[in-house]
Order: C-alpha cells, then sequence, then structure tokens
C-alpha cells in the first residue's frame, strides 16, 4: 500500500512539474491570441472565466466602464466578469508597477492608461506588462499606433471665451507676448503628465523647426538665441510666463472659462466642452474652426492598452482589446466615439456627422503628438526646464 | 539571577509598564520600519527618471538626490528653498491663528457668562468636521472674482459687488485663514478641556489677594494652558505644513507651493530621491517643534488641575460687553460654520456656476436618474447610487474601528506614559506614539503602499484592513496627546487612594480615572472619527479604486470639477459626523464639542 501511494506521489509531482514547465506565459498566450477570431478568443475566455477568473482594468478614461458595459452585453457570458476602476493619471505609474506582480487579490489584469513614455519605462521595460494587437487589425491602424496599441487619441485644443468677439489668434507666438499674461489657462505641467510631454515635445528638432518658421513669420526676424537651445524652449519660457494655473482640472477650466472673463483662452482637452452648461457652451469658440494657426492649434496624446505579465486572463483581455478597437466597442452607446474630442486608431470607424468636429486625419497635421523614444531620452533636461517656469 | 527575575517580575508587576512595552513594540514596527523604509528611498535610485538621470542601477546608493535638492540653484530654489519658506510662514500662520481664534472661543465658553454658549459650542466645530480643502473651496467660492483669477464671479460680488485683491482670493493669506479656521475647533477642544477642568480656587486665591483679571489670565489661566497651547500648535503647525489639498486649491493660480505639493509633484515626476528629502526635512522640522514641547513640559513636570478639591468654576461676568461679543461671537461662528453648508447646498443644485436663479435649480445631481440631463460622471445622483452608499458605508465602518483602536490607545498610553513619567520607557512611548503624526500623510500612505505590495505583507493591499492599520497609525498622536493631557490634570492621591483600598487595576481605570476625565478621555475617541471622516491624501494610494471611500470620491469629484457631486458629498460627510457626534452625546453623555461646556 505504501509503495503505491509512494508512486501516486511521484507521478503526481512530475505531472504537477510538466504542466507548469508547459504552462503556457501570458507573453506566449497574447501572442496565440493575435491570430485567433474573435469567437476563438471568447471559447478561450470562457474557459478562463469557468476557471474563476476576472479582468480587473483601471483606465483614466471613464468611458471605459461603459465600454466594459456594452462588451458584456455582447459576450453575456463574461458577464460581470471584466470589472472597471477609474485610475487617476498622476498615481498610475504608482500603483501599477507595485501592485503588478505582487500577486495581491484584485490586482490589476489590464489597464488603459496615458502617458506612453512612463508607459514604457516603468512597465513595458521592466516586463511588468505586455502589448497585445490583433492581426487582424493591422490593415486599419497605422503601424505606430500598433505597439504599444492605442485605444483612442484624445486632444486638447486651444478655446477661447468669445465674449468680445475674435481673438484673432493664428500664430502661436502671440501667447508668449505680455499681453496674454493672467489670461493663458492651461493645467500645470508638473500634476499633469499628458501637458508636461506635450510641452516636451516642442523641444524636439522637428517642433522647434516649426516653432522656428513660425516665429519668422510673427516676428519677422529668424529665430536667434543664445538663452534658449532652440525655439522649443523659448516658446514654453513665454508661454509659461503667461499661464494661469486659477483652475486644477480640464473640465474646471472649460467651466471656467465659459463662465469667466471674456477673451480668456485655455488650452485644454475638447471632449470636456461636454461638462459646460448648455447655457455657457455658445461663449466657447476652437480656435481651430475660427482660422489656421501658425505653429499647431493644440496637442494629441494616446491612451494606451496594456496587458499585466501576471493576469490569469490573457485570452478575455485581448478579446476586449479586439472590441475597443472595433466600431461596436469604441461607438457604442455613450461612449467615445459619440463625443466630441475622441478619435479611433481604427480609421474605419469615423466620427457622427451632426457631431462639431473633425477627423483623426485633420488633427495629426495640426496638433503636436508625442514621440515615446524622444520623451524617454529628453525626459530630466526638457522637465527641470519646465518645472523652474512653472514656479 | 533570582533577583534579575526578582526585578523583571516586579516590573511587570506594575500594568502601566506592561503598558509601556506592548506599546513600544508595537509602534517600532507600526512607524519606525515605515521610516527606514523612507529613509533608504532617500539615498536609493527609483525605476524611470531617475535610472535615466543618473544612469544607475535601480537600488544602488547614491547622494545625488542631496546634491541636486541643496545645490542652491534655480532648481533648489523652486522645488526646495521658497517651497520651504511659503510651507513655514503657512504652518506658523495658522498655528497662531488656530490658537487665538480656538483659545478665545474657548475661554469664552468656559470662563465667562457669554450668551448662547450652547449655540456657539456645537456649530464653532463644524469647520474641523469639513475636509480643510472644502473649506478653501467655499473661499474661492465666496470671493473670486472678475478682477481675479479666470474672472469668475463670486457671491461677494454676485451680493455686494466688491471685488476683493488677489491676495485676498489666493495665495498665503486665505491659505493661513482657511487651515487656521479649519484647527481652531481642534485647538478650542484642547484648551477648553483644560480651562474648564481647571481648579477655580486659583483664580479665586487671586481675586482674593486683589490680582487684576489680566494679572489672572497672564500669571494663571494662560501658564496652566499653555502645555495644552503648546501641543496644540505643534498639531496644528504639522497639519498646515503638510497640508497637500488646500495648497493645491488656493496656491496654484498664484504659482504659490509649498513643500508638500513640490514632494508630490517630485515624486510623480519620478524624482523620488528628492521627493522623500523632504518628506524627511518636514518630519525633522516636526521633530525640532516636539523637542520643544517635551523640553518645556518636562520643564514643568506635570499640570495638575483636577484635584478633587474643588470643581466650582466662577464665571467672568462680561456685563454690558456680553450681548454685543456673544453677537460678534455668533456672526463669526455662523459665516465660518454654517454659511459654507448653506453655500454647498446651494453648489450642489444649481446647473450652471455663479447663477443662482430658481430657473437654474435641479435635484437631479441628488436623485436624478441616468436620463436625467446633467448625469454627469455618475450613473444617477448620489442618493440614488449605490456605489456612493458602499463608499460611505465604508467610511463608517473604518472611521468607528480607528476610533476605538486610537481611542482605547491612546486612553492607555496616556495612562501608562504619566505613570512612568520622566523614565526613558515612558519618553519613547511617548515620541513613538506623536511621531506619525510628523510625518506628511502623502508619504505616508505611499510608505504604507510600497510595505503592503512587498512579498511578505501582499495580503494587506486592497484590503480594508490596510486602511485600518494606517489610519490607526497616523490617528493616534491625537488620542496620546489627549490621554497624555488628560491623565497629567489628574491627582496620582486619588489613584493611589483606590490602591491603598486594594482596587484592581481594571476597576480603577473604569471606575475612578475614565470618569474622571470623560470628556478628554471621550474626545480621543471621537478626533479620530473626524480625522477618518474627512481624510484623503493618507488613502488615495491605498483604496483599490478612487470611489472606494466617501473622501477619496469627493477629491476625485473636486479635482476633476463635478462641483455639484462634490458639493452633495460634502454636506452629506458633515451630516454623517453630526449624526455620529449626537448619537455618541445620547449613548455616553458626552460629544464633541460638549465635553467642555455650552
Amino acid at each position: 500500500m505504501k509503495r503505491v501511494l509512494s508512486v501516486l506521489v511521484v507521478l503526481m509531482l512530475v505531472l504537477s512539474v510538466s504542466a507548469i514547465a508547459m504552462a503556457e506565459t501570458v507573453e506566449e498566450a497574447l501572442q496565440a491570441a493575435a491570430s485567433m477570431s474573435n469567437e476563438e478568443l471568447y471559447e478561450k475566455a470562457k474557459e478562463e472565466i469557468a476557471a474563476g477568473g476576472q479582468v480587473n482594468f483601471y483606465s483614466t478614461t471613464s468611458f471605459a466602464e461603459k465600454a466594459a458595459s456594452n462588451f458584456m452585453n455582447d459576450y453575456p457570458e463574461l458577464n460581470g466578469k471584466v470589472v472597471y476602476a477609474e485610475i487617476d493619471d498622476g498615481e498610475t505609474y504608482t500603483i501599477l508597477p507595485s501592485t503588478i506582480g505582487s500577486g495581491v487579490k484584485d490586482a490589476v489584469d489590464m489597464a488603459l492608461i496615458q502617458n506612453g513614455p512612463d508607459l514604457k519605462t516603468y512597465l513595458l521595460d521592466e516586463g511588468l506588462s505586455y502589448s497585445y494587437f490583433p492581426e487582424a487589425m493591422k490593415d486599419v491602424v497605422d503601424e505606430h499606433n500598433q505597439e504599444p496599441p492605442v485605444i483612442t487619441f484624445i486632444n486638447s485644443l486651444l478655446i477661447y471665451h468669445n465674449g468680445n468677439g475674435s481673438i484673432n489668434l493664428n500664430n502661436i507666438w502671440q501667447l508668449t507676448e505680455p499681453e496674454w499674461n493672467g489670461k493663458v489657462f492651461f493645467k500645470d505641467p508638473t500634476k499633469e503628465t499628458v501637458n508636461l510631454n506635450f510641452l516636451m515635445m516642442l523641444t524636439s528638432p522637428e517642433w522647434s523647426d516649426r516653432l522656428a518658421k513660425a516665429y519668422e513669420d510673427f516676428y519677422g526676424t529668424p529665430f536667434q538665441s543664445k538663452e534658449f537651445k532652440n525655439a522649443g524652449y523659448a516658446w514654453i519660457d513665454g508661454f509659461l510666463k503667461n499661464v494661469n494655473y486659477t483652475y486644477t482640472s480640464a473640465s474646471k477650466i472649460a467651466t471656467g472659462i465659459a463662465s469667466g472673463n471674456p477673451g480668456n483662452l485655455g488650452l485644454f482637452v475638447f471632449s470636456k466642452l461636454r461638462k459646460v452648461d448648455e447655457a455657457d457652451r455658445g461663449n466657447l469658440t476652437v480656435v481651430q474652426f475660427e482660422n489656421e494657426v501658425d505653429g499647431f492649434s493644440g496637442f494629441m496624446y494616446p491612451v494606451y492598452a496594456t496587458v499585466a505579465y501576471d493576469t490569469e486572463c490573457p485570452y478575455t483581455c485581448a478579446l476586449f482589446i479586439n472590441y475597443l478597437l472595433t466600431e461596436a466597442g469604441f461607438g457604442g452607446e455613450k461612449s467615445w466615439n459619440s463625443n466630441q474630442g475622441y478619435y479611433s486608431p481604427n480609421k474605419t470607424i469615423l466620427k457622427p456627422e451632426d457631431l462639431e468636429d473633425e477627423p483623426y486625419e485633420y488633427w495629426s497635421t495640426r496638433l503636436v503628438f508625442e514621440d515615446l523614444d524622444y520623451i524617454d531620452e529628453n525626459y530630466a533636461d526638457a522637465y527641470e526646464f519646465i518645472a523652474v517656469r512653472v514656479g | 539571577m533570582t533577583q534579575l527575575k526578582y526585578r523583571i517580575k516586579a516590573f511587570f508587576g506594575k500594568p502601566s509598564n506592561i503598558l509601556l512595552v506592548v506599546f513600544l513594540v508595537t509602534l517600532v514596527v507600526l512607524s519606525l520600519i515605515p521610516l527606514i523604509t523612507m529613509l533608504s528611498n532617500m539615498f536609493t535610485i527609483h525605476l524611470g527618471t531617475e535610472k535615466k538621470l543618473y544612469r544607475m542601477e535601480v537600488g544602488s546608493y547614491t547622494l545625488k538626490h542631496f546634491q541636486r535638492l541643496f545645490a542652491g540653484d534655480d532648481w533648489s530654489r523652486v522645488n526646495f528653498w521658497t517651497p520651504l519658506i511659503n510651507s513655514f510662514i503657512v504652518a506658523c500662520g495658522s498655528g497662531v491663528l488656530g490658537i487665538v481664534i480656538g483659545g478665545t472661543v474657548a475661554w469664552f465658553i468656559t470662563r465667562s457668562d457669554l450668551k448662547c454658549k450652547s449655540f456657539i459650542s456645537s456649530v464653532f466645530v463644524f469647520p474641523y468636521m469639513m475636509p480643510a480643502w472644502t473649506l478653501a473651496l467655499f473661499w474661492t467660492n465666496m470671493f473670486q472674482n472678475s478682477k481675479v483669477g479666470g474672472g469668475n464671479i463670486g457671491m461677494v460680488e454676485s451680493v455686494f459687488g466688491i471685488c476683493m485683491p488677489e491676495w485676498f482670493v489666493y495665495g498665503i493669506f486665505p491659505m493661513i485663514i482657511v487651515i487656521g479656521l479649519h484647527y481652531s475647533p481642534f485647538a478650542y477642544l484642547l484648551i477648553g478641556g483644560i480651562l474648564k477642568n481647571m481648579d477655580a480656587t486659583l483664580e479665586e486665591s487671586a481675586t482674593i489677594l486683589k490680582a487684576s483679571r489680566w494679572t489672572i489670565i497672564k500669571r494663571i489661566t494662560v501658564p496652566i494652558v499653555l502645555p495644552a497651547i503648546l501641543s496644540t500648535f505643534l498639531l496644528i503647525f504639522s497639519s498646515g505644513f503638510s497640508s497637500y489639498t488646500v495648497p493645491v486649491f488656493l496656491g496654484s493660480a498664484v504659482k504659490m507651493f509649498t513643500l508638500s505639493t513640490k514632494m508630490r509633484a517630485l515624486i510623480q515626476a519620478g524624482y523620488q530621491g528628492q521627493g522623500y528629502i523632504i518628506a524627511f526635512i518636514s518630519i525633522v522640522l516636526g521633530c525640532l517643534i516636539l523637542g520643544i514641547n517635551q523640553w518645556f513640559t518636562g520643564k514643568r513636570k506635570s499640570f495638575t488641575t483636577v484635584t478633587g478639591k474643588s470643581g466650582q468654576v466662577s464665571l467672568v461676568k462680561l456685563r454690558g460687553a456680553n450681548w454685543p461679543l456673544s453677537v460678534i461671537m455668533i456672526i463669526f461662528t455662523v459665516f465660518f460654520a454654517i454659511v459654507p453648508l448653506v453655500s454647498f447646498a446651494l453648489e450642489s443644485i444649481i446647473k450652471q456656476p455663479g447663477n443662482y436663479a430658481l430657473s437654474n435649480m435641479t435635484l437631479d445631481f441628488w436623485v436624478g436618474t441616468e436620463g436625467s440631463t446633467y448625469e454627469t460622471g455618475m450613473i444617477s445622483g448620489i442618493l440614488l447610487n449605490p456605489t456612493m452608499w458602499s463608499a460611505l458605508g465604508r467610511q463608517v465602518l473604518l472611521a468607528l474601528v480607528v476610533a476605538m483602536i486610537v481611542g482605547t490607545s491612546g486612553m492607555l498610553i496616556g495612562y501608562a506614559c504619566v505613570q512612568r513619567r520622566g523614565t526613558k520607557l515612558s519618553q519613547a512611548v511617548e515620541s513613538l506614539a506623536f511621531f506619525p503624526y510628523l510625518m506628511p500623510a502623502m508619504s505616508f500612505g505611499t510608505i504604507y503602499l510600497a510595505v503592503a505590495t512587498s512579498q511578505n505583507f501582499k495580503f494587506l493591499y486592497g484590503t480594508f484592513a490596510i486602511l485600518v492599520l494606517v489610519a490607526s497609525v497616523k490617528f493616534l498622536p491625537f488620542a496620546s496627546r489627549s490621554g497624555v493631557n488628560s491623565m497629567l490634570q489628574i491627582a496620582p492621591e486619588i489613584e493611589e487612594s483606590a490602591i491603598i483600598f486594594g482596587t484592581p487595576w481594571v476597576t480603577r481605570m473604569t471606575r475612578i480615572l475614565f470618569p474622571i476625565q470623560k470628556s478628554s478621555i471621550l474626545s480621543g475617541y471621537l478626533l479620530p472619527v473626524m480625522s477618518v471622516m474627512r481624510e484623503v491624501a493618507l488613502f488615495t494610494l491605498l483604496v483599490p479604486y478612487a470611489r472606494y471611500l466617501l473622501t477619496t470620491m469627493l477629491f476625485s469629484f473636486n479635482e476633476t470639477g463635478y462641483s455639484q457631486y462634490g458639493s452633495a458629498v460634502t454636506l452629506l460627510i458633515i451630516v454623517v459626523i453630526i449624526i455620529i457626534n449626537n448619537l455618541t452625546n445620547k449613548l455616553t453623555g458626552a460629544s464633541f464639542d460638549k465635553g467642555i461646556g455650552g
């Protein structure tokens, strides 16, 4: 009897070790998932859920909650198993690196987060999370938006209170002039990383050249400076001198400008216009809808999807990301596409015609975009330059 | 060997020694481990910016964070020296203001025949029940005007057409006012508790000896309440110094930053080492003040005011000044305690900010449903929202659990420290119990996050238990101070008499010491309730999601601009605190304010 038991124990140990050795890693599962159909993924997801899995996903954008709800309606056997939690931009890269891999209960399985450079530095480069992108979508999403995968773009635009008529802003250097002192509203870039990334991008060769050209157009002389490295730094210096930080969020900037002094201008998230009361909405004008601006009209930043390396539900995460990249996920009821200021990287998803907005392609030539590698390499220099000027 | 055994037995034969040893071990684990974690973070390279900037391995040791922060260039001026000066001014100003206002009100309530005491006493504590930043929001709602900030019109300009200058609306001045007012009820409670229990014969003797009223106040009243004043100043100073939310709402507009806002910004930007140095410096400053306080109280040994000889308090007759003073006091109290509530109530029902017309009002933010036009960010108005009720339930439960732990610990620490006053063990426990207060809540939360996500303690992360743990340690100083202060007032002869009669320790505590100082000890239970009910910085990193607790939900609303929901939740928090206060009053006869007069 003892001998039989011993054999059984050894056999079980061997089987367990083999099972562990053969277990698919999350990275392998995501690679496999990339070439699967949604039906196949759904089957795999059902297995994960049946095994007790649950997808805890964090997001900086509140529309993700509705998207998850729509997703579970379309895939009813996953109902209640995709759990949304809101996360603040400033806390994202404190919480996620601490919790992923710690094995804590209900830790994050996937996240929809902004600030690509930090995503790269804190999660992807450290192997704490993986990017996943479905092969079926490769033709409809530009290559540079696939790794890490972009779920939505969000833009921040120059918007002003039109109570005194047009402000005639047609060159971005106007905002560095003393007449704008205290009248430009922008969220403190040391507290809002996407604002910081935007300013950092202006120091890049591409954007400093564009700013140098705009400078010449505006002042009539070529940009020359011994004080600043390039035109980008000079613009940031002049702009930050004029910025007023009264409002602590994009929503407050939108509502504050709409009900504040005529002539005030903000550079804030376009989609926040939905927070402005209808009675005040008419007070606001988007500069770009009035005229072209030499330089740029604002900036655009992506929200990325990333999957934790220790998730127990890689296939469910993959299916959810697939869903978010489709019309059903991005354009479903009360989701991103029905609002101004959100743009899918999937080029087949168009903005509704009745919305006062323009497609992604329109904005792509007028707004400043993040370049992960540039910010990653120049972060400290640019951050210190900006932080000293914020005060 | 036998002698040592007997000495140990004799040592542990005294309940106060057992208590001191138990608390010493617990507090070393819960306070010093986080501190050591923080200290090591000041000298190590972290993932991200620091790794890239210094091209060093994560975890390697360096002094570069110190070099950078104290270099004396623009970077250190902007990130350290200027915020340090600002924090110091705010902390000192609010400490002095809090004591002046709280002490004055306490004196009038306990030592004079002022009219409407009950009303003033119960309403005066309201600002302490509100999260401090909501008072900051009230201030801007009142005084913002077309000449400052974004030109949004506040109530004062709307009603009176008066535009206050920028320094009045934003910057150091309103920060001092708001923090000072927020903590003045705290000064009122601590100083008032001492004044109420003070032996009246001291003043009566001085009166018989023909001392003037001013001489009595200067030579008798003030020296007796001085330890409480110093303790209160220390607590308000530390709170003001590490205040994060008030500077965010009142300083940003005029680019006025404090050390805590810079600490958060540096940590967020990946300069963790420099952020933790700032946290450490605020702790060192707090320790310096604690040292001064210890030196002072040590010099005077104790301030016995409850001797069992006289309980009669003779009230100062205000005579002709009574009504004018009462009216001034009522107006002042109403403006800072009732008007904010009215303002929050109004803000929670208006659709368009600044427009108080009836046509602009709606109850959708309270009882709206999903179909509601003004549904923003929530699936329904807060009263119909299950998320809000869950958050409220957790917050109340947390407050009660923490109050039980902290209140009981504070009383026992107070008893043990006073019994063994002058010993190193007693000093160590008293200092350790106070120590967490000197750590900024934000960094305290960050350190506990690091501990809770480490391999050995991962079972704690995202749980209710970690919130209980962190809040119990953080708010212990309130209760331990209250415990020490109240036990210091009791003459040792009272317990000694009971010991002679062979009364067991538990009976002495529950039948003699506790009843004598019931009001002070119960304030040790109630203060943590208030603190937990309005705390956000401590919990923000430890809650699994922003809407887990009511305060983290509220801060998220206020920061992101859901002002109507924010105002509604603020009102709700105050109502809950008032209910808890009244329930305590009904059940125990004590209340947050009643212990000292009213």
